[in-house]
């Protein structure tokens, strides 16, 4: 069954008819070819998915599509112009906190979630603060290190 | 992404080019190509583990989007045998024929414009099994009036083998102590964070079917292709895409893969197949499940006398090309005495077929295994003669000295100082501090406990060493194709797959040795079977040393036209120019490359005489002697653990590690470091459970744990460099090294803690219910 839905994305009011079963990661990804927005379990566990909900991150594949009227969806692509996002990118590079890529969108934008709401944390709080985003590759060294070199910069700026 | 660093060759820690396209969302993974018309699949796997496969019921609104074996009888089937005329060998048709054998086997593919329509159709099949009994454990599929899994075998076993070398006898008769011991290291997966996927379609244009595939080798995977459907290689075109982790379990020739190229091949369809979570966790190839029987005999000191070893592997219900099932017990029986001198050694094995997934090759290959046998044996003998287990292993370590060391398995271990490693990981972690703080107790009643492990990792495999495999494929060689554009730019050609390694970096480093060329001036093209010379693909530990070795021959080729022409623009003697900062210096001027580049392709009148145009230099590389390189560490880590609840906690991990000459340190540590989390996952979390009907109970990833951020400690790493005497540079491989000692290191760690209760850890992944379980075992009442 479809349904009729108005929301916002990356600032651009989308009107879209669609399967009400379809999920959020699903419309972006296949409706709006948005595909920084990755799917690595489908079940809400390892938030390669996570995208922002009216400023909040959540999974894009556990939420449906259809229960988002008037919401503001913001993705990485959303965020290119973002101040804060461009520091902490600079950061995973420089501590190389990547290594295949495909945890990072959803790494990044948990990143700079927590670093909004704990402008200077400490190592264990970036580790008990990333714990819902999943890394096969980096054994999270890098990541944890990136982090904290983005609030370091972030402060300073 | 800023770049800042002015030396860029061999040993410099380059940030990385393929960050700025991964950081911006902009990797293309299988599931991001946009290919008009395609259709996405879905498979229809069997729900049971060992049936007679009847009809499948298909509706017939959806006659025309389902298809079974007999559509694709044009297929052969894959089939992976050593050329051991014992080995029992496995036929794998794209889709089940007659017969299912474990739960996740494809029966049926689905195809819709939608996954999840596809997954509706699927969803619509009736399917009839006439179920049989599952053998769903090794010790069931041996049973002596076991069912047998594929009926024309003589047991349900792929493969025995059975060596013995040195004087055994004595071994036991001058022991001290002769220690046996039952271990155990669970079955788990790979689980890249990408799953895998497939999307194959034909190019009208080339008439070539051009396979996209999440996969770690894109021209063996050609080949493949081409055999089991029957077209010639030059009309098929694989392109690995941007790989979201593969870790081994890409580097297979799949079912999948042959289904889809062969339904888009029939059909002239576009067709995708997108592995979900679920799937990946039961029908992806598995990982290890290992069991020991291991005697230990030593004299008084600790020092080992002989081993013998019985080793059993659960490999599943096929065998996966071109590993073969009998792949982790065989190096298993190769690499057990490890980095040690063991003067007598005996080892059987058996491969095990059962009604379970296929086993694959997962970083650490058989030897994350052999280590944990070997070390947590080790620690044992130590115990047992009241030693401390450091000690031990330093009086057993093979000495510099020995080196070149021929292990009595015959690998040639080619350089290093074990012992050194060792030691300077008891340093670092602080033996001394470490007992102090055992004798003293804890506030919190938690135990401490010290444990280390050590290994010797064979990497960039050559000839010598894939012909004594016997497999389908001898993976001896890598080529590069080195291009300079007329701008002055270089562009290299690589068979290898870069799926987080960081070679599109380290590649354009080595060329930067090489010609003194930025790396930012550098394109690294690789997984595609159309843009560079034949080659095998990433595994093994052996991209660096391999496509580091083409690089690095195809670019010294180059650099010295580069000087001849550029001398020449000089008006110089031809042998006076060196290269650096992008130009061809002479003692008193200097030439940019894309002068010299210009020259030879648009200006060949600016040439010297006899100098041929063009700036494409095509190399191959093979090590010097193709019996590897071996990379080798110390882990050692400090475990708290509570006896009343079993929880853990690891309080510091440091790896002492040597991969020769470290072409980027920073992806080397980072190399490591990921590696150790995955085998800490082995170590702790990691496991695929199977009840008695052969369900597999870990499909999600609520219940198959990987170990996330708050689990995995700031590893600490020193590293030593002694370079091979065989591989360009020195470079030895590194890729799998930290995934092999942490769960040895673990356990013995977890032993020293629990060694006041008598209680004692063999088995792994050791979870917390597990810890209480030895304790309760143990020879004395934690109360």
């Amino acid at each position: 069954m479809k349904q009729s839905v108005s929301l916002t994305v990356n600032d651009r009011p989308v009107e879209a008819t669609v399967e009400s079963r379809l999920s959020l990661a699903d419309f972006l990804r296949l409706e709006l070819r948005l595909t920084a927005t990755h799917l690595g379990c489908e079940h809400g566990v390892c938030g390669a998915c996570t995208v922002l909900i009216n400023g909040e991150p959540a999974r894009s594949c556990i939420a449906l599509t259809v229960s988002l009227g008037g919401d503001e969806i913001t993705t990485l692509e959303g965020l290119a112009d973002d101040p804060a996002m461009q520091v902490i990118k600079q950061a995973f590079h420089d501590k190389h906190g990547l290594q295949c890529g495909f945890c990072t969108p959803g790494m990044l934008i948990s990143t700079r979630d927590l670093l909004k709401r704990t402008p200077r944390p400490s190592e264990g709080a970036v580790r008990d603060g990333l714990s819902g985003n999943l890394c096969r590759c980096t054994g999270y060294q890098g990541i944890v290190r990136a982090v904290l070199k983005a609030a370091e910069d972030l402060a300073a700026s | 992404m800023n770049h800042s660093d002015t030396k860029q060759g061999i040993g410099a820690s380059v940030k990385r080019t393929e960050d700025a396209r991964l950081v911006n969302g902009q990797g293309t993974y299988l599931a991001d190509l946009d290919i008009p018309g395609t259709l996405e699949a879905a498979f229809i796997r069997s729900p049971v583990a060992h049936a007679r496969l009847g009809a499948v019921k298909v509706p017939s609104e959806y006659s025309n989007q389902v298809f079974l074996a007999a559509d694709l009888d044009f297929a052969h089937p894959i089939v992976a045998a050593t050329d051991d005329p014992q080995f029992q060998s496995t036929k794998q048709f794209a889709l089940a024929k007659d017969k299912v054998r474990f739960v996740g086997e494809m029966i049926a593919v689905c195809i819709a414009p939608t996954r999840a329509q596809a997954e509706d159709i699927a969803q619509s099949c009736e399917l009839e099994l006439d179920e049989l009994p599952a053998l769903w454990d090794m010790d069931v599929a041996t049973a002596p009036d076991a069912l047998l899994i594929h009926e024309h075998w003589r047991d349900n076993i792929y493969l025995k083998t059975d060596v013995s070398v040195g004087d055994l006898e004595r071994a036991r008769k001058d022991a001290t102590v002769s220690l046996s011991k039952s271990l155990s290291m669970g079955r788990h997966g790979a689980v890249p964070l990408e799953c895998r996927g497939v999307l194959a379609h034909r190019d009208r244009r080339l008439n070539e079917l051009t396979v996209y595939s999440s996969t770690q080798f894109p021209h063996v995977l050609r080949t493949c292709i081409s055999r089991a459907i029957d077209l010639p290689e030059s009309q098929v075109r694989v392109i690995a895409p941007d790989v979201g982790g593969g870790f081994g379990a890409k580097g297979n020739f799949s079912p999948e893969e042959l289904t889809i190229a062969a339904l888009a091949m029939k059909l002239d369809q576009p067709i995708r197949w997108i592995e979900d979570r679920r799937e990946n966790l039961i029908a992806s190839p598995h990982a290890r499940e290992h069991r020991y029987d291991v005697t230990v005999h030593a004299n008084n000191d600790g020092l080992i006398l002989g081993i013998e070893a019985m080793i059993r592997v659960d490999a599943g219900a096929y065998s996966v090309w071109p590993w073969t099932a009998a792949m982790e017990a065989g190096m298993v029986v190769g690499i057990l005495p490890g980095p040690y001198h063991v003067p007598a050694y005996a080892a059987k094995s058996q491969s095990i077929c059962t009604n379970k997934t296929p086993m694959g090759p997962y970083r650490g290959v058989g030897r994350t295994g052999a280590c944990f046998a070997m070390d947590v044996m080790l620690d044992a003998v130590a115990r047992e003669l009241h030693l401390d287990p450091a000690d031990v292993r330093l009086l057993n370590l093979i000495k510099p000295e020995d080196m070149p060391y021929q292990s009595i398995t015959g690998k040639q271990y080619d350089s290093g100082d074990y012992p050194e490693a060792a030691r300077k990981a008891l340093a670092a972690i602080d033996i001394g501090a470490i007992r102090s703080r055992q004798a003293a107790g804890e506030k919190d009643d938690r135990l401490i406990g010290f444990g280390m492990s050590s290994y010797t990792e064979q990497t960039a495999h050559g000839t010598a060493e894939w012909v004594s495999r016997g497999l389908p494929v001898v993976f001896g060689y890598e080529p590069a194709l080195a291009r300079l554009t007329p701008d002055g730019k270089l562009i290299l050609h690589v068979g290898i797959q870069n799926h987080g390694q960081g070679l599109e970096t380290t590649l354009a480093q080595v060329a930067s040795e090489e010609l003194g060329i930025a790396v930012a001036d550098v394109v690294v093209r690789h997984g595609d079977s159309s843009v560079s010379p034949y080659g095998m693909g990433t595994f093994g530990s052996r991209s660096m040393t391999m496509a580091g070795g083409a690089v690095s021959v195809a670019c010294g080729q180059l650099a010295d036209k580069v000087k001849r022409i550029g001398a020449h623009l000089l008006q110089t003697t031809a042998d006076a120019g060196t290269l650096s900062d992008g130009r061809v210096h002479t003692e008193t001027a200097s030439v940019a490359l894309n002068e010299v580049a210009e020259a030879a392709t648009l200006h060949p009148e600016r040439l010297p005489e006899g100098e041929e145009p063009g700036l494409d230099i095509s190399a191959v590389y093979e090590p010097k002697r193709s019996t590897g390189a071996f990379s080798y560490a110390t882990h050692a880590c400090v475990m708290a653990v509570d006896p009343g609840t079993g929880e853990m906690e690891i309080l510091d991990y440091v790896v002492v590690h040597d991969c020769g000459r470290m072409v980027n340190p920073m992806i080397v540590e980072a190399q490591v470091v990921g590696g150790v989390a995955q085998g800490l996952g082995t170590a702790l979390y990691e496991e695929i459970l199977y009840d008695e009907n052969g369900q597999p109970l870990s499909s999600t990833f609520l219940d198959y744990m990987i170990p996330g951020c708050a689990e995995v400690p700031d590893v600490r790493m020193l590293h030593m460099e002694t370079p091979s005497p065989h591989t360009k540079y020195g470079i030895k491989g590194l890729g799998e090294g930290g995934a092999i000692s942490p769960p040895a290191a673990v356990v013995n760690a977890l032993n020293d803690a629990l060694k006041s209760l008598g209680a004692e850890i063999t088995q792994t992944p050791v979870t917390p219910l597990r810890v209480l379980e030895a304790i309760e075992s143990g020879a004395v009442s934690p109360l």
